[in-house]
């Protein structure tokens, strides 16, 4: 069971009070309909499932019910970085 | 045998113990185990072994032991597969065999035939044939394990989250003095040490016979952590009895813990946990785990009171008792000169074999022959003698080859056998390391030639490991390689401590220091040599594993069923792999281990589950209106937590006939609903109206204040996740109501939405389900109800339309009134603030009476809106239903500016192919016939075309109908289709059906408005 540290209450809690909620930096398409079926199926469907360091997006569930991000070894699963969304700009970490 | 002398052992002789083993009562003492006042007893045999059913004896004194599993104690009390091993002894202790020693076995006498059994046996044998299902279970129930527990266990578990800055794992030697020289060498505050053993020392007791050091050493650092343990502000906690058992990521490691003696406790005044699970997070983990002995191989090495080395060496130091008077020890290590040589202090004689040619005599080699002890020196034991306990030895002199052809055995017989009488054995094949902890979050093992172990792998973050897990025997460098790694630890953790590295001596025990322990090939390629006692493998299945193909360790584990027992292995695992790179000509290094999973001894369910059973199992959700519905003796079924009305019988009335009744008064003139279960989400702001238009399917920017509207929600796949009805209250104020087991799902998609793609709207979530309660008034008589319970609300139709709310006090209580219905009856929702719940639903139950007011249930709810075709998302729709599938294209709004969610999936073509599953009705053609939900709609080539998903007897209509998702069934409206169901005995029947529109009743909404 993962510890995280919540960037909003500001302690590590334990993972149970925590949702995991998928790859960080997936933005929404601004036009959907001018995209290809491709395209949209890129967004909806495929994920980078790397091995590595990833940002992830979790949420507080039993907390403060922010959604937050985490960098996080899928190798070792330890956490490197927490973040709020406003602290971190996807397009410079992509 | 219990031995007349014993000055050192932890036994209390002043406190004798009574209890019973398979149904004969025996005595022991206090600080025995099951296990050493059986042999105290001279009981020999414990157990039937698993697949041939020989009889066997105890062959280890803890956690490694394979054989000696018992049920403990009966009824509310049972514990199933315990090893006698680990159980301390308390008076009246009830246990027996898990599986019967003494019986007349129906294995035993197919004896002749077991060389003709191998692994796999029974699977190659039956699994093709029809017999199959009757074979498993005979053979299941023949297996050496105890029946599962038939009775609720009277036992209470508990849970106990601990937070520490150092957790040593292991109470021996290494254990205690890393965990001291923690305490002593910082103000670090807060330090846990766990042990699996009642009592802390581990193996120190072996010492105690011939080093009076270390029982100095051994009672002073006992009173120093103990007095830590009791200080003031005690910055250290000790767990006996307690085993750690799993490590799970972020340094998450969870022990279990027995109280003393493993008993249930009844105090005055409450009971107290049987088990604790202790949920421990932890800075820094210095592992002081110790090692297992592993047995050595030769014929028949399974005869009963052949044993462990180190284990006769503990059950004579540690609980006076021997298990024999005639002895003979075997090995490739040091360890069982040191077990002779106390064996002598006792003036009891043992012989010494050897595989070991003579020359570097260690210390203990020389004191062993100093002693008198009789040593064969380069000898091997070829067979154990013996019907089913052990009365001889055959031995021969081996020798080692000067260039062994690649990896194989060193070792070849020569010389002549002959043999030597005893009656117990005792072998010692090395030590292996217990690295289970350690590999289960990540570490990974490498393979040590010295100690013909898998050592845990060197560095790991905020993880030190001492002694013998780490390869060091001798207990005094267990204890400086202990100090040294607790400096390590508290470096790590930020202590400016000084370093004084502690020299290891390596000396006089060479227990880590064996040749390639490997038997004579001659020997491996014998019948009944086991690796595995509890799973009956002999060398040749893995031999044969082999010879069928299979390389991976991991997949002769599984051939084999090598190490998959409750022991899971401890003893068998190393041997294993080792005659696996016998067999497959390979180091042990590229063999490698199977890989260790949690849990490295067994968990109790209950411990797992604590207190969270009965009761406690799940949250339970009640209504403020629910002691008016248990007073009208109405049967509940649980949603989503919540314990909601399913029907309310009246003189003993059935289901079915409550739900005819109850679902007739709607239609015919008043029923009543509690419907304050439906989740409500309060949505406050500027940009309520646009996040509305975003997150549904349909238009919501010119709903006006005072109206309502359904609304359908999907993901971004395009698929229905929730339904329901929001009411606008004014520009910057909606109310939205969500399915009642989606309510906390669809809230926290709509927050993700909020928060991390549209931070930019003017959008306030509150989740408001419990502050509201909710009363349904249904039926044809409604407004006349209404008029008479809501005097400042005008109630005409055309003033207060369908799917309007107003303002208004109902029974003097402030309160919404929405016009909306969900039978297509004339219905309003009275919503009041949640505490008035019970006070206006008995309101209104005394106003109705009139109108024969009926509360009706969630299952006459069901039957009502299937009537009219309104689906239930979770039941008509599986998460694979776009609103098109189940009809409802009038609900995609064309025009809005924003493309809402779900909506560009809607023109992926996967989703517009005719031959998706479509949301149709089913009419019976024998009319009287219900369909059970879930079956299938087949094909006329038998192949399933959709299935049935709401199905029930209408009152209304006199008929069975029914929902179902039927490939293309849009396009199939009146024709005929044939469901399959299942009828008593199994019998299929297949029950014709025509296809129709999903709205049954009332098709052209003409009731919405009832009768004035």
């Amino acid at each position: 069971m993962f510890s995280i540290h919540c960037p909003y209450c500001k302690e590590p809690r334990d993972q149970n009070e925590f949702s995991p909620a998928g790859e960080a930096f997936i933005a929404r398409p601004e036009n959907p309909e001018a995209l290809s079926d491709e395209q949209w199926a890129d967004y909806v469907f495929y994920r980078t499932n790397i091995k590595g360091d990833h940002w992830e997006q979790w949420v507080h569930t039993s907390g403060c019910r922010k959604y937050f991000l985490v960098k996080r070894s899928t190798i070792s699963h330890e956490v490197l970085e927490v973040a709020t969304l406003d602290e971190i700009d996807g397009e410079e970490v992509s | 045998m219990r031995l007349e002398k014993h000055t050192n052992s932890l036994i209390d002789f002043s406190q004798p113990l009574s209890f019973v083993f398979n149904n004969k009562a025996y005595k022991g003492f206090k600080g025995d185990t099951l296990a050493s006042a059986l042999i105290a007893n001279d009981v020999l045999y414990y157990a039937r072994s698993f697949k041939y059913g020989r009889k066997r004896g105890i062959i280890g004194a803890g956690v490694e032991e394979p054989n000696a599993l018992v049920s403990l104690e009966i009824g509310g009390r049972y514990t199933p597969n315990v090893k006698a091993t680990e159980i301390m002894l308390y008076d009246g202790l009830s246990a027996v065999s898990a599986s019967n020693p003494h019986s007349i076995d129906f294995r035993a006498m197919i004896k002749p035939l077991h060389r003709f059994m191998p692994a796999g046996f029974y699977y190659k044998t039956f699994i093709k044939q029809k017999i199959w299902s009757i074979v498993e279970d005979r053979l299941r129930s023949l297996s050496g394990f105890s029946k599962a527990p038939s009775e609720v266990d009277e036992d209470v578990y508990d849970h106990i989250f601990q937070h520490a800055e150092v957790l040593v794992i292991g109470g021996g030697v290494a254990g205690m003095s890393a965990a001291l020289e923690i305490l002593s060498g910082s103000k670090i505050a807060r330090v846990i040490l766990v042990d699996e053993r009642e009592n802390l020392g581990g193996e120190i007791t072996n010492e105690f016979t011939t080093d009076k050091d270390a029982t100095l050493w051994y009672q002073e650092t006992k009173d120093k952590l103990q007095k830590y343990r009791d200080a003031e502000n005690s910055r250290l906690k000790i767990l006996t009895s307690a085993t750690a058992y799993a490590w799970y990521d972020h340094n998450y490691i969870e022990v279990l813990q027995s109280n003393g003696t493993g008993q249930s406790m009844n105090h005055e005044g409450g009971q107290h946990a049987r088990k604790i699970l202790h949920k421990i997070r932890t800075k820094e983990v210095i592992l002081a785990t110790g090692a297992h002995e592993r047995p050595m191989l030769f014929e028949t090495n399974d005869l009963a009171n052949i044993m462990l080395g180190q284990s006769v060496r503990r059950y004579l130091n540690e609980f006076n008792v021997v298990a024999g008077k005639d002895i003979v020890l075997y090995g490739n290590n040091d360890s069982i000169y040191r077990t002779a040589i106390d064996l002598s202090k006792h003036n009891i004689n043992s012989k010494v074999i050897d595989v070991r040619v003579s020359g570097n005599e260690s210390e203990a080699v020389l004191e062993a022959k100093n002693s008198g002890i009789e040593v064969f020196q380069g000898f091997a034991v070829l067979k154990a003698k013996g019907k089913s306990r052990v009365t001889g030895v055959e031995i021969s002199q081996v020798e080692m080859q000067a260039k062994p052809p690649h990896w194989k055995s060193k070792w070849r017989i020569t010389g002549d056998t002959k043999t030597l009488n005893c009656d117990l054995l005792a072998t010692s094949g090395g030590f292996n390391p217990v690295v289970h902890l350690d590999c289960h979050c990540g570490g990974k093992t490498f393979f040590d030639e010295k100690s013909q172990s898998f050592l845990a792998q060197k560095e790991r973050k905020n993880r030190q490991v001492c002694g013998a897990v780490n390869s060091v025997g001798f207990w005094k460098d267990a204890m400086a390689d202990a100090k040294n790694k607790a400096q390590i630890t508290l470096h790590s953790l930020g202590e400016e401590n000084e370093v004084s590295p502690q020299k290891l001596t390596r000396q006089s025990h060479n227990y880590f220091n064996v040749d390639k322990f490997f038997t004579p090939i001659e020997i491996l390629n014998k019948p009944k040599v086991f690796i595995d006692l509890q799973n009956d493998v002999t060398t040749l299945d893995v031999a044969l594993s082999i010879r069928e193909g299979y390389r991976s360790i991991e997949h002769i584990k599984r051939y084999t069923a090598m190490g998959f027992g409750t022991d899971q292995g401890k003893t068998g695992n190393i041997n294993g792999i080792a005659v696996a790179a016998e067999f497959l000509d390979l180091p042990m290094s590229e063999v490698g281990t199977t890989t260790f999973r949690p849990a490295y001894t067994g968990v109790d369910f209950g411990a797992m589950a604590g207190r969270e059973v009965g009761d406690f199992f799940d949250p339970q959700r009640f209504t403020t209106i629910h002691d008016s519905h248990v007073n009208s003796g109405a049967k509940f079924e649980v949603v989503g937590q919540w314990y909601r009305p399913w029907y309310y019988p009246k003189n003993g009335e059935d289901i079915h006939q409550a739900v005819i009744r109850e679902c007739r008064a709607v239609r015919g003139s008043l029923g009543m609903m509690d419907a304050s279960t439906l989740g409500k989400i309060d949505i406050q702001g500027k940009d309520a109206r646009e996040f509305l238009s975003r997150v549904y399917t349909n238009a919501w920017m010119k709903l006006a204040p005072g109206s309502c509207r359904y609304g359908l929600m999907c993901n971004e796949k395009g698929m229905i996740i929730d339904d329901g009805v929001s009411t606008c209250i004014n520009d910057n104020h909606f109310i939205m109501t969500t399915t009642t087991g989606g309510a906390a799902s669809v809230y926290s998609t709509l927050e993700m939405w909020l928060q991390t793609e549209w931070s930019h709207l003017d959008v306030h979530l509150s989740s408001v389900t419990d502050q509201f309660s909710t009363v349904a008034v249904v039926g044809p008589n409604a407004r006349k109800l209404m008029k008479k319970l809501c005097l400042d609300v005008d109630f005409e139709s055309k003033n207060f339309k369908f799917m309007q709310w107003r303002p208004g006090t109902v029974c003097g209580v402030k309160a919404r009134i929405m016009r909306i219905s969900f039978s297509g009856e004339l219905a309003y929702e009275i919503n009041i603030e949640a505490n008035y719940g019970r006070f206006v639903w008995d309101e209104v139950a005394r106003e109705g009476k009139q109108w024969n007011i009926t509360p009706y249930g969630t299952e006459s709810m069901h039957v009502l809106r299937a009537e009219k075709g309104f689906i239930i998302v979770g039941q008509d729709t599986d998460g694979s239903m776009t609103p098109m599938d189940v009809n409802m294209n009038w609900i995609l709004a064309k025009n809005k500016p924003f493309s809402y969610i779900g909506r560009r999936s809607f023109s992926i073509s996967a989703l517009n192919s005719n031959n998706r599953l479509q949301l149709v009705g089913l009419l019976t053609k024998d009319d009287q016939v219900v369909l059970p939900e879930g079956a299938h709609i087949i094909s006329n080539k038998g192949k399933s075309i959709g299935y049935v998903t709401s199905s029930y007897y209408s009152p209304s209509l006199g008929r069975s109908i029914a929902l179902a998702q039927l490939k293309g069934g849009l396009s199939k409206i009146s024709e005929t289709v044939l469901v399959k169901i299942v009828q008593e005995k199994q019998s299929l029947k297949e029950i014709p059906c025509e296809v129709s529109s999903s709205v049954f009743y009332d098709v052209n909404g003409e009731k919405v408005d009832g009768n004035d």
